[in-house]
């Protein structure tokens, strides 16, 4: 108990004492000072956001203008527009979420609905046609190979789920080196903003299985079930009623994906980013294979290397509008779950 | 169908082993030409002069994350028991997404806030700092991962049950006894991988540190100089257009194989902490 603190001495007792209300006693120096030692800590962490924002906005304000939007990179800071750079982002997302969403999702699907189920009844039925003998040579063979896939399954799926948890604690940057050396090295596809989407949708895959997979987890057991004791299939009852009751915390979940992936800088330069290049990338995602790979945080990365004040004043800018973007994605993904998120 | 779903799931693992045979492969052919020994115990690091020791970029990452331990340590934890034991309700709904935006920042953004504000103001105590140093990267990536201390930390003491507290409370301690004495201990091994995890992401940060900390090499412990970390070395190549085959290119291979295994096993040893030191409270 010594590590309490031991009350005070009573008071001695006088002819005249009185109750004092515990209300009004003083807190003591030691806790006021811990208190405000955590509300000091809490402060500075809140004091140096506002200072990096308040920065930032005072230096872009003056760049941010309707043409700096729709002009064109150039070595003139004062002519320097983000129009590629803006374009190379939007084509980059759409490849991204292209390649990343369907396989995200499947994988969640498959680890979440099918994966996880109780395979005693499937085991059952296969046994019994051992047994009784109906199959034999290359179908008994069949059937044993799906036994064993029914017993190792388990650890198999354990083994995926230790896997993506440490995908996501990779480096971006080892992304990076994926991208090089398979995409662009084995591939052969060439640096473009093709190569730079497929490295991104590597990159949050694992984002999206774990988003996918808790918003599949927060419907009901009992909506799959009902649907089953009525008659459909496992696969009917989950790709006609727990999917489409997922679907907007799934749509949430990318959504937050893709704000981190449109950050993301160091992965884009190691599998070849253009830092600098007047080039203007077409809107057509099938053309991506084609384009330089430009993105906003690669034309930032550029601009703030300069060391000319007039180029950090639109590198600024080029982060205002990024932080924008992803103040709007985020305010969709916060609407998005509040609107449509269901309590069951 | 359902094969189909399940081959999207191994994609993942795909991934993982795609990692590890595209660092071993290429990172095998650069130590063909470099001893291995030669690698790690070189204090000098100039690719162009053919000199690969890699202690200068290593200690670089391992100088400005422990910085960003310095500062997200105290900030992180602070803001944890604040949020988890004296904050109100109301405006613990409030802080705590606002927190979270710091670690949703693209790095860039922090990296241009090193170089902008937070080197100038640093220059202003120090006279004579360079425009490049590791003070203001650690500095930056510390903001970065104060918030995932502090979130992953105040998950841990809320999961403390209140009876705990309301023990403590009985026997006369105070909320500062409380929460020193009672909640951070029962929640310390989350404290504890929360403070892990977020070195090992310091460690992996890149464009910050590339842009805030530069891209000289150097073996030194001094945070007021300029130093090259391991990720801003493999940034510096990429932009360089190093060919495919040459000695540069592998290089980048080697070092990223050495920044994935010292990040996995930073993880591993969180993922091993909390399982271990965990108490589990109904």
């Amino acid at each position: 108990m010594s590590t309490l603190e031991t009350p005070s001495p009573p008071p001695p007792p006088s002819a005249t004492a009185t109750v004092r209300p515990l209300a009004k006693k003083r807190a003591r120096p030691s806790e006021q000072l811990f208190k405000w030692l955590v509300v000091g800590l809490t402060a500075i962490t809140m004091a140096m956001l506002i200072w990096l924002i308040t920065s930032v906005l005072i230096r872009g304000a003056g760049s941010i203008s309707w043409s700096f939007l729709t002009d064109k990179p150039s070595s003139n800071p004062a002519k320097a527009g983000f129009n590629s750079a803006l374009r190379g982002s939007v084509v980059l997302m759409m490849v991204t979420i292209f390649f990343a969403w369907p396989i995200g999702v499947a994988a969640a699907l498959y680890l979440e609905k099918f994966a996880a189920q109780s395979a005693t009844l499937t085991e059952r039925r296969l046994r019994e046609r051992l047994t009784t003998g109906r199959v034999s040579g290359l179908g008994a063979g069949w059937v044993h190979a799906r036994l064993w896939w029914l017993r190792i399954r388990p650890r198999v799926v354990h083994l995926i789920d230790v896997n993506i948890s440490n995908l996501a604690a990779v480096p971006s940057i080892i992304y990076g080196l994926l991208g090089l050396a398979i995409f662009v090295g084995v591939m052969g596809i060439s640096k473009s903003l093709l190569a730079g989407g497929l490295t991104l949708a590597v990159l949050i895959l694992p984002i999206i299985i774990i988003a996918a997979r808790e918003a599949l987890r927060a419907v009901p057991i009992s909506i799959e079930q009902g649907a089953m004791a009525l008659g459909a299939t496992r696969w009917q009852a989950v790709r006609s009623q727990v999917f489409p009751a997922a679907l907007p915390g799934i749509l949430t979940g990318t959504i937050l994906a893709m704000s981190r992936a449109i950050g993301e800088t160091a992965p884009l330069i190691v599998v070849g980013g253009v830092v600098f290049s007047t080039a203007v990338p077409s809107l057509n995602p099938l053309e991506a294979g084609n384009e330089a790979l430009l993105a906003m945080p690669l034309q930032i990365y550029f601009w703030t290397d300069q060391p000319q004040a007039s180029f950090q004043a639109i590198a600024a800018a080029g982060i205002i509008v990024l932080l924008a973007t992803l103040l709007v994605m985020n305010l969709v993904a916060i609407i998005l779950r509040n609107r449509y998120s269901k309590r069951w | 169908m359902l094969l189909a779903l399940a081959a999207a799931a191994t994609i993942s693992v795909l991934v993982t082993v795609g990692i590890v045979v595209v660092l071993v492969e290429e990172g095998a052919l650069f130590f063909t030409d470099v001893p291995i020994t030669e690698f790690f115990t070189g204090t000098q690091w100039f690719p162009l002069e053919g000199k690969f020791g890699v202690l200068p970029l290593l200690n670089a990452s391992i100088v400005i994350a422990l910085i960003a331990a310095v500062v997200a340590v105290p900030l992180g934890l602070g803001s944890a028991i604040y949020l988890s034991e004296y904050a109100p309700e109301r405006l613990r709904r409030v802080v705590k997404p606002v927190l979270e935006i710091l670690a949703g920042m693209p790095t860039i953004v922090l990296g241009f806030f090193a170089l902008d504000a937070v080197t100038p103001a640093l220059q202003m105590v120090f006279p004579g700092l360079g425009l490049y140093n590791a003070l203001a990267a650690g500095i930056v990536v510390g903001l970065l991962i104060t918030p995932l201390i502090s979130s992953l930390s105040e998950d841990a003491m809320r999961a403390v049950p209140n009876s705990m507290r309301e023990g403590a409370f009985g026997l006369g301690a105070t909320r500062r006894v409380v929460s020193l004495r009672v909640v951070i201990p029962a929640a310390l091994s989350g404290i504890v991988a929360s403070i892990v995890l977020a070195i090992s992401r310091a460690i992996g940060e890149t464009m910050a540190v590339t842009l805030a900390a530069g891209t000289i090499p150097n073996l030194s412990w001094n945070p007021l100089e300029g130093m090259q970390t391991i990720t801003a070395y493999i940034v510096q190549v990429s932009k360089g257009e190093a060919t495919r085959g040459s000695l540069q290119y592998d290089s980048i291979f080697a070092v990223g194989l050495l920044l994935f295994a010292v990040t996995l096993v930073i993880n591993i040893i969180a993922v091993r902490i909390v399982r271990k030191y965990r108490t589990v409270y109904q």
